[in-house]
């Protein structure tokens, strides 16, 4: 078991999903007959990053709640690890909206409740790390901002909820982002990249977990070496 | 919107995935490099306590 | 018991600053300003209709003053070492969390009242006392979600080596919902007069905020509070 999840063996199997779901998105699935046409292609990868963002962001948020029941370090690295990665697919979802936008509605920008939340999302979770860089004391860093990691991931659905539900005018310009229903080897297609996605970032939170904990342990000897 | 014009804009944002994950597997790599040569320092160093401590 | 202590708490820090009205009056100072600010900002023209933007010039007004009160607050707790006395009584952390954050609403509500009738003077040209009642209604949910954040937000905060720099940071994304859904009934009232059904989703939406982040911040507020 432990060989079948250890980081090589999930990048592999994140790598082959990933190159089924781009073939079966080119190959298989059909063109778009809305006025998105070619561009929705775009959106087999950029969904499925989206959600695994907020995977990320879930995982930082049971691994703060664990952290704060049982002040493992292994809990904080864990915790830091998601929101560094759920930061990194935020801005890839924002980079990748933003050309969807450009060809789907010829704008780069658009106040539109998934950009914007992913905007807001972004500068939440910067904080996280702000928060994280002005604590010294390594105890105290680790329960700040596992306390944060709860708060603000409860934060996230309801800011999309806002974002979504209330615009700010009270005539709304209110831009559907392409929600058309899909047919079933859009439908495979899409789920394909969810899968492959998803197992990229459990392949991610995998190396650089055991990554921080080397660093972790590099530290303690060096100061202990270094007295 | 052509298919041509699409394309170019599909595969734009595929190439950002690409580069965005080489770029953050460049990132780490060097992250785990530097962690190496860390490993490489330390081991030196208890090599050398072990040397002197063996030596009274 | 609880209670007593509460109103102990709340009460030793309403007499302090009533005592010395520095925060509130710098509070009201700045409320004022950026009310001359914004004249000037969105409309030299004596005919440009801001009725539009009224919502969101007295919330973002109210939210930025929220900040000076809380940063003032805390940091004076800090600097005269009131916490560190506090936390050596047999105090339930959760009690001080709310005589806090109760202590922080009245601030901000004194200012409101001050500000708002001042605010209607300069900006508003249609009666809204009709909607009087619903409007103070959006007025202390939104309140109860700002304090509510703001507090447990400004404990860690102060506690950290950027005190006061770092609330604006982690306190703004937080927020966000808080403000769309605030300046969204706000203008609602100004502009067109209370829409029940709007404005229902709107106090709802609130609400849920509020009782959401208070059970959150009544789990967390013993770690943010620390030792």
């Amino acid at each position: 078991m432990k060989k079948l999840t250890s980081a090589p063996a999930l990048f592999a199997a994140a790598g082959a999903f990933l190159a089924a779901g781009l073939l079966l998105a080119f190959l298989y699935a059909p063109v778009d007959a809305s006025s998105m046409g070619f561009s929705q292609k775009i959106f087999y990868y950029h969904a499925p990053i989206a959600e695994t963002a907020l995977v990320a962001f879930g995982i930082a948020f049971v691994a703060a709640i664990l952290y704060l029941r049982d002040p493992d370090p292994k809990w904080d690295r864990l915790s830091y690890v998601s929101v560094r990665l759920g930061l990194l697919f935020s801005v890839m979802v924002m980079v990748t909206g933003m050309i969807w936008g450009k060809a789907a509605w010829d704008a780069w920008w658009a106040w539109e409740p998934r950009l914007t939340t992913f905007l807001i999302v972004c500068f939440l979770y910067t904080a996280y790390f702000v928060l994280r860089q002005v604590v010294e004391e390594e105890s105290r860093r680790a329960t700040y901002a596992a306390v944060f990691a709860i708060v603000a991931f409860i934060d996230v659905p309801i800011t999309f909820f806002a974002t979504r539900y209330m615009p700010e005018g009270l005539h709304p310009v209110v831009i559907r982002a392409g929600d058309s229903g899909m047919e079933g080897s859009m439908f495979l297609s899409f789920m394909i990249s969810m899968a492959g996605m998803t197992l990229l970032l459990a392949a991610l939170v995998r190396a650089d977990v055991a990554a921080a904990r080397l660093k972790d342990e590099i530290d303690d000897l060096k100061t202990r070496i270094g007295g | 919107m052509s298919i041509e014009e699409g394309a170019k804009f599909v595969a734009a944002a595929y190439a950002v995935i690409l580069a965005v994950v080489i770029a953050y597997y460049a990132m780490s790599a060097r992250r785990v490099s530097a962690l190496a040569r860390d490993v490489e320092l330390l081991k030196a160093e208890v090599e050398k306590r072990e040397a002197v401590g063996s030596g009274d | 018991m609880g209670f007593r202590q509460f109103m102990a708490i709340l009460r030793k820090d309403l007499i302090r600053e009533l005592r010395t009205r520095e925060m509130l009056v710098s509070m009201f100072l700045f409320v004022m300003l950026a009310l001359v600010i914004f004249h000037y900002a969105f409309g030299v023209d004596e005919d440009t209709d801001l009725t539009y933007f009224t919502g969101g010039m007295l919330w973002v007004t109210f939210i930025f003053s929220a900040l000076l009160g809380l940063n003032r607050s805390f940091a004076q707790e800090k600097d005269e070492q009131c916490l560190d006395g506090l936390l050596l009584c047999p105090v339930d952390r959760v009690t001080i969390f709310f005589a806090k954050m109760t202590g922080n609403l009245v601030f901000l509500l004194i200012i409101q009242a001050v500000s708002v009738p001042v605010f209607t003077l300069f900006f508003i040209e249609r009666s809204y006392l009709a909607d009087i009642g619903l409007f103070l209604l959006v007025l202390l949910l939104a309140d109860l979600g700002i304090c509510t954040i703001g507090t447990l937000l400004a404990t860690i905060s102060m506690n950290t080596r950027a005190r006061d720099l770092l609330l604006p940071i982690v306190f703004l994304p937080l927020i966000v919902p808080v403000l769309i859904a605030a300046v969204s009934a706000t203008t609602g009232i100004f502009a067109d007069g209370a829409d029940l059904g709007d404005l229902a989703a709107r106090l709802g939406f609130l609400a849920a905020f509020d009782a959401v982040f208070m059970v959150a911040a009544y789990g967390t507020y013993d770690f943010a509070i620390g030792e």
